[in-house]
């Protein structure tokens, strides 16, 4: 290893450490990178296939940083997802906002005397047309899970160009995750919120389980 | 056997809409006296300090969700008779099972109309 080999890992720990205390995957290939080139002239030496072994390893490094680059992660943890966010912050309000006029409307109406004719009709169309208005909200909110769609399917697009660019598919399982605290409160309380149409019991179903099952029934399910 | 429309409900839900929702519903169908609470934590010292006739309890909630507080209630020697229904988006079969296990007295399932609720509350009082 020469004087400059060895003066180029310094700088590059040196800049390393500089910049954060956390090792990314890009300091390691950094550094793996430095270290190969380093010791390219002594290994040429010693052993021809481990050179040209180094040399592979060197070039899928690069690949792969070409690929990281390819996924644009800055652009997706900067632009999309906050973006995403905003929209669906967007919705939830505007939603909010929509039930917040129909539900003043309607009490209007269950308020207003309906002896008073006259009166009482004018009330029932003035807020109808607030209901009518209010329902505004359902093409905007399109709009904007339209634009939240496009978000996840743009990220979905780059993470699975670049799971399949690295031919990681068949070569790694996924690790099995670890439970969080939030998990383990949704396990234990049977937090599994909405379902899909067509997915949970219906009324009748869930009628029919209060009503005709006896315990033992129950208990069978469990069995 | 008729309704007694005086009673005190506490409908328990962390949406305000929802719990505007079956307040508005309850007043059509003629009840009077509604308290409502964000989650089961409120909903079981407002119990402590008075006597429902009847909770009407979302499942979904936190701290407390609803299925916790079913089971506090059906603890407690005092509230333990209190009629409960869980009106919630909960649908799976384990959750009816669960909450049936822990002693709710009828289920309604999210979306729901007055009709559903009139029934269930009918139901609760006829057993």
């Amino acid at each position: 290893m020469s004087k400059i080999d060895i003066q180029q890992l310094i700088d590059f720990l040196e800049e390393s450490r500089e910049k954060s205390s956390e090792v990314t995957l890009t300091d390691v290939m950094g550094l793996a990178e430095v270290m190969t080139g380093s010791m390219g002239d002594i290994i040429e030496h010693v052993q021809p296939a481990v050179t040209l072994e180094l040399a592979e390893i060197g070039a899928e490094i690069a690949r792969m940083k070409a690929e990281i680059s390819k996924l644009r992660v800055a652009d997706m943890r900067d632009n999309h997802i906050p973006e995403a966010g905003r929209e669906l912050d967007a919705i939830v309000s505007s939603t909010e906002e929509a039930t917040h006029t129909i539900m003043e409307a309607a009490e209007a109406i269950m308020a207003a005397d309906p002896d008073d004719t006259q009166a009482y009709q004018d009330t029932v169309n003035n807020q109808v047309m607030e209901i009518f208005q209010a329902c505004a909200f359902q093409d905007i909110t399109g709009q904007r899970i339209s634009k939240v769609v496009n978000t996840l399917n743009t990220i979905d697009e780059r993470v699975s160009n670049f799971v399949e660019r690295l031919r990681l598919k068949q070569e790694i399982e996924d690790s099995p995750l670890e439970e969080t605290e939030e998990e383990r409160r949704k396990r234990e309380l049977i937090l599994h919120g909405p379902q899909q149409k067509g997915e949970g019991v219906s009324q009748d179903e869930i009628d029919a389980m209060l009503g005709d099952v006896q315990q033992d029934d129950i208990d069978k399910l469990f069995a | 056997m008729a309704l007694d429309l005086q009673m005190p409900i506490l409908v328990v839900d962390d949406y305000k809409t929802m719990i505007r929702i079956i307040r508005n519903l309850l007043k059509q169908l003629g009840f009077t006296d509604i308290d409502d609470a964000a989650d089961g934590t409120e909903a079981y010292e407002k119990m402590k300090q008075r006597r429902y006739g009847l909770i009407i309890s979302d499942w979904n909630m936190e701290p407390m969700t609803g299925y916790e507080l079913l089971k506090q209630v059906r603890q407690d020697a005092a509230l333990t008779k209190t009629p409960f229904i869980m009106v919630t988006a909960e649908s799976k079969t384990e959750n009816v099972i669960a909450a049936k296990k822990a002693g709710v007295n009828n289920y309604i399932v999210k979306p729901f109309n007055a009709q559903t609720l009139k029934g269930k509350i009918e139901a609760v009082f006829a057993d």
